[in-house]
């Protein structure tokens, strides 16, 4: 008697079905960060700003991406308001973690373009709730991953994946010093994340509503940032994709400075 | 017919005396469940001590603060200032990355914390565009640290804001937060509803709810700051802690710990005046008694009126202690002195409430209505002071003549036989009598030298200087005085003024005409020097322009300025916001129609900041029209015009209360000629002690207007007794002499010990550290003494001159 306890659990966990509880949380997270987010793409972005009261901004960029071995390369335009229309934005994404991104800026009023240089990833992207780090692939190694919880998120079963930066470093880059992902079983994407911001006591929450799948690739369609300080929301921004295409004819050209003087 | 109603009165009170020493028990329990019902109520009472709460919630001054707030954050920031010999040598710049990282780590409530370390530096090199922080590369040479300090000592941003002149001093500028998270439970891990990721945009209900930053949470804040900062002070590191949130903490705590202090003093010293003029235990227990019920039942009807306790409502004890001694000494003296005389303690009693029952009736009635009308002032507090000061004086009123007779039927008490007190009995009636001879044997030389000291009073009143500087009310051995003048020296100020500038339309500040008056109002505001305000520095959205624009164009300082083209401006600010900084909110409204101008200047007169707020709003719509609606706002403003609201509507009071007052004197004497006179010794000591004030330069602020409330309770007591025993002496025997001698040998004496009782313990504030409890003493201890000389003095002698000899009453 005293030995079928164990022997059960034992039993039990072998015979448990479930793919999902084979996989560790770090390999989640590969499994997220490797998946399929398509190649030669290009959409056009609304970009709404919303304030505490409600308030309304918008900003529709035209974008166009292009995967350049493991880096990525993407060229935006503004397209709306008038004043900024043309302004455009030249980025390539490296993979390896150590080298900083490589951005260029185009001012139409200002007739040149000028080399970004930052190293910082914790800036918010185009003055939006989203920062650089939220755009772009975070490096895996720098965090311990654990999973909290299984749930659903409109219908769809995910992992709640807690994400603890190891450095001190990461925290400075990204600006988070915790972030809970929550991560589709079906097709591995984060659907939505929370993050602690290292200062003034500020969460962020991120929601994937609109998921479609677009010439085969899972794209969010639309995204949220809400930024939120006592549980009262400070801010938000929504992003909305329109005219998503991928695996488009787009010359490496297109990705140059040339290109971005020119405009679009 | 006057006589007969006083008899009848009289007569009453008597009666009225002998029911409570026969009911005595029964007295004192009723009094006591009124007391226990009302102090039931007692923790309900709550604190206000903001500065918010001078104003009405529907004023327009706080609804705009309230939105500035709303907007920008709050205003006040902490300024952490640290000196050493040279700010950039690495040792220095690693502990002050310590001590940033540990501030931001651990002090509750920050909102944001801006150093050296991590200030903003946009610039240029060759086609470069750099934004990063100034430390965000840590420099490993002494190249690389020679190239960071020319970076910031050339950064006209950083300067007098993180960095002093000279380069000796760097600043740590704390920002709390504006609105406050008391019962906001934090958000755990794992419980994320759907709602958690939506925006809840809150109704403009549910905004009004929202409590703005507390004072507790303030200290809280500061004291975390002290604690962290005080560990690395060293000898090169030294720490000074300034700013709103810092002054606004140790002025309130000194103010608190310091009234608390001197009430208690007050309260022993008052306790060891009367035993010497009594020499009876009785005669110490019975008046703290009525002055501690009045207060504890006071405070309670506070708290069932729901209204917060004040920085105006802390006169309340010592008006209470002024009115409620008076009081009850004029039974006691006249109880003690008759029950000397070998009475027995029923009539005594008897004869004490009789004699006084209704003189302190008719003050307490007088003093009650001229507080009361203080009840419609505009600022809040004052209003809230009219009305508790006006129950209070009822409150007191009930228990010196309820209570009191009642205990003193209880207490076993006896006349006492020995030569000492007897002699000492003497003593004061010797003079006494001797005061009443010369006033009334020389009036018309009391009455000259009293026109001429009052001539020379109005000269001095006229001379008045209104004025409210808190600030200064703390010694400069303070801590916090020596860091506040510090950075007033050297930083330019931790002090702040801001305008808001809402151009009405989405993207307004794109306009060039808008973003280059902004620019051109910066170099004119940094101009006014040298007056009764120097503005340090100015901070807003220009900076920002400007330093974009400078570093797309190679660092070239000619490109220091605001471009002229509209796109440009848009496209710099859409790159600024581009930049990853965040700084741009702190400036501008999400729709970019609004803009946030913040004047920094050292610690100033309130009275000077109201002059300064029209100044600037004047400049502000000459440089960009009058489409633009300008608001001057910030807590420095808003204590501006608080402050200069406040005096001038208690001034406006006083006013008031003079008027109705007079009524009451008219009223209560039953002659119009009368009560005219007798407001003479009414006002004269108010205004010599006003006069004072103009001779002395001493500020009419906030604190030492409240003395008034309380010179008006003591002069109308010490009148109204006074008149009130004279007419009734004279009307018996028609000779003015002999009713002054008379008047002051019974309610006199009673004034004489209220008033060296009362002054003793007033003038012991003036050992206080604070300038503002220094002259609450010292004047309003000097106003008791002149409402005494006025009645000892100037009342007989407008006796002598009012009412012919022989004659026993004009006014009939």
């Amino acid at each position: 008697m005293r030995y079928m306890f164990p022997l059960f659990f034992i039993l039990m966990i072998a015979v448990l079905p479930s793919q999902a509880a084979d996989l560790t949380a770090r390999q989640i997270m590969e499994l997220a960060d490797d998946r399929d987010d398509g190649d030669n793409g290009v959409s056009d972005m609304v970009m709404t700003l919303i304030d505490k009261n409600g308030n309304k901004r918008a900003r529709k960029i035209r974008s166009y991406t292009k995967d350049k071995g493991k880096d990525k390369q993407r060229i935006m335009f503004f397209i709306m308001p008038a004043d900024v229309k043309d302004t455009g934005f030249l980025t390539y994404d490296y993979d390896e973690y150590s080298k900083d991104d490589d951005q260029w800026l185009y001012l139409p009023a200002l007739g040149k373009s000028k080399r970004i240089a930052t190293s910082d990833k914790s800036g918010a992207f185009m003055g939006s709730d989203f920062n650089y780090s939220d755009m772009t692939s975070k490096n895996l190694d720098a965090y311990d991953f654990r999973i909290l919880d299984e749930k659903e998120v409109r219908g769809e079963k995910v992992w709640v994946i807690e994400a603890i930066p190891k450095t001190k470093d990461e925290i400075d880059e990204t600006g988070y010093t915790k972030s809970v992902l929550f991560v589709r079983q079906d097709n591995y994407m984060v659907v939505r994340g929370v993050h602690w911001v290292n200062e003034g006591g500020r969460i962020k929450y991120m929601d994937s509503p609109t998921i479609e799948k677009i010439d085969g690739v899972w794209t969010a369609t639309k995204r949220t940032m809400t930024t939120k300080k006592n549980k009262k929301t400070l801010h938000k921004t929504e992003l909305n994709f329109y005219n998503v295409k991928f695996n488009q004819a787009l010359e490496q050209e297109m990705f140059s400075l040339r290109r971005l003087e020119k405009g679009l | 017919m006057v006589i007969q109603l006083r008899q009848k009165i009289e007569v009453g009170f008597g009666r009225f005396a002998h029911l409570i020493y026969r009911n005595h028990w029964k007295v004192l329990f009723l009094i006591l469940i009124l007391v226990a019902a009302l102090t039931s109520q007692l923790p309900k009472l709550t604190m206000d001590t903001s500065t918010e709460g001078f104003l009405h919630a529907n004023d327009p001054a706080l609804i705009s603060y309230d939105h500035f707030r709303d907007q920008f954050g709050r205003d006040e920031v902490l300024a952490v200032a640290i000196t050493a010999p040279d700010v950039f040598d690495l040792k220095f710049l690693t502990k002050l990355k310590q001590l940033h990282e540990e501030l931001r780590n651990n002090v509750p409530y920050l909102d944001d914390i801006t150093s050296l370390i991590n200030a903003r530096n946009t610039r240029g090199e060759d086609s470069t565009l750099i934004v990063e922080d100034l430390l965000e590369q840590w420099p490993e040479s002494v190249n690389a640290l020679e190239e960071i300090k020319k970076r910031a000592l050339s950064n006209p941003l950083y300067r007098n804001l993180l960095l002093s002149e000279d380069g000796t001093t760097t600043v740590i500028v704390i920002k709390t937060d504006a609105y406050s998270s008391l019962g906001v439970e934090t958000e755990s891990a794992g419980d994320f509803d759907d709602a958690a990721f939506e925006a809840d945009t809150e109704t403009e209900a549910a905004k009004a709810e929202r409590k703005f930053f507390t004072d507790e949470e303030n200290n809280e804040l500061v004291i975390a700051v002290h604690q962290i900062a005080e560990r690395y002070n060293g000898s090169n590191f030294m720490v000074r802690i300034g700013g709103g949130p810092e002054v606004m903490f140790k002025l309130k705590q000194t103010m608190q710990t310091n009234m608390k202090r001197f009430i208690r003093l007050a309260f022993a010293i008052i306790a060891i005046a009367l035993f010497v003029m009594f020499r009876r235990i009785s005669g110490v227990i019975l008046p703290l008694l009525v002055v501690l019920l009045s207060l504890l039942s006071t405070l309670s009807v506070m708290a069932m009126a729901g209204i917060a306790f004040k920085l105006p409502t802390q006169i309340l004890p010592s008006f209470l202690m002024a009115v409620g001694i008076g009081a009850s000494v004029h039974v006691l003296a006249i109880f003690f002195s008759h029950l000397q005389q070998g009475n027995t303690k029923e009539d005594s009693i008897v004869h004490a409430m009789s004699h006084s029952g209704l003189a302190i009736v008719m003050t307490s009635l007088t003093t009650a209505a001229g507080l009361a009308s203080f009840a419609g002032a505009e600022v809040a507090p004052i209003a809230d002071l009219g009305l508790l000061a006006s129950s209070g004086v009822l409150l007191s009123l009930l228990f010196t003549i309820l209570l009191l007779p009642a205990l003193l039927s209880i207490i076993p008490l006896k006349a006492k036989i020995s030569s000492s007190s007897e002699k000492r009995h003497a003593r004061m009636d010797r003079v006494v009598v001797g005061i009443a001879n010369f006033a009334t044997r020389r009036y018309k030389l009391v009455l000259v030298l009293s026109g001429i000291v009052l001539v020379l009073g109005i000269l001095g009143a006229v001379q008045v200087r209104f004025s409210h500087e808190p600030y200064k009310w703390m010694p400069e051995s303070m801590s916090v005085r020596q860091a506040g003048d510090f950075l007033d020296q050297k930083m330019g100020g931790a002090s702040v003024v801001e305008v808001v500038v809402d151009t009405g339309k989405e993207n307004g500040l794109y306009e060039p005409r808008i973003i280059q008056g902004l620019e051109a109002l910066k170099y004119e505001i940094e101009k006014i020097k040298g007056g009764p305000i120097s503005i340090g520095k100015t901070l807003s959205v220009v900076d920002i322009i400007k330093e974009t624009n400078r570093a797309l164009n190679e660092n070239q300082q000619a490109f220091y300025k605001i471009p002229d083209n509209r796109d440009l401006i848009a496209q710099e600010f859409l790159l600024f916001e581009n930049s990853g900084s965040d700084d741009l909110e702190d400036f501008v409204d999400s729709q970019f129609s609004k803009a946030r101008f913040t004047i920094k200047m050292p610690w100033t007169d309130s009275i000077y900041l109201e002059i300064l707020s029209a100044d600037l709003e004047r400049r502000f719509h000459q440089q960009l029209g009058d489409d633009v609606v300008v608001t001057v706002t910030g807590m420095n403003a808003l204590l501006g015009r608080t402050m200069a609201a406040t005096i001038f509507s208690m001034t406006e009071s006083y006013i008031i209360a003079a008027v109705v007052i007079t009524l009451m004197m008219i009223l209560l004497l039953g002659s119009v000629r009368i009560g005219l006179i007798s407001m003479i010794p009414n006002l004269t000591p108010i205004i010599l002690t006003v006069g004072v004030m103009g001779w002395l330069d001493l500020p009419m602020d906030l604190f030492t207007i409240l003395i008034g409330s309380i010179a008006i309770g003591l002069a109308v007591d010490d009148t109204i007794h006074f008149m009130h025993n004279f007419r009734r002496y004279h009307l018996e025997t028609g000779d003015v002499p002999d009713s002054v001698r008379r008047t002051l040998l019974t309610s006199g004496r009673a004034m004489l010990v209220t008033s060296i009782v009362l002054c003793i313990g007033f003038f012991i504030y003036m050992f206080s550290i604070l300038t503002n409890l220094f002259n609450f003493g010292l004047l309003t201890g000097f106003a008791i003494a002149m409402a005494l000389l006025a009645d000892f003095f100037l009342a007989p002698a407008l006796m002598m001159q009012f009412y012919k000899q022989g004659t026993t009453a004009v006014e009939e």
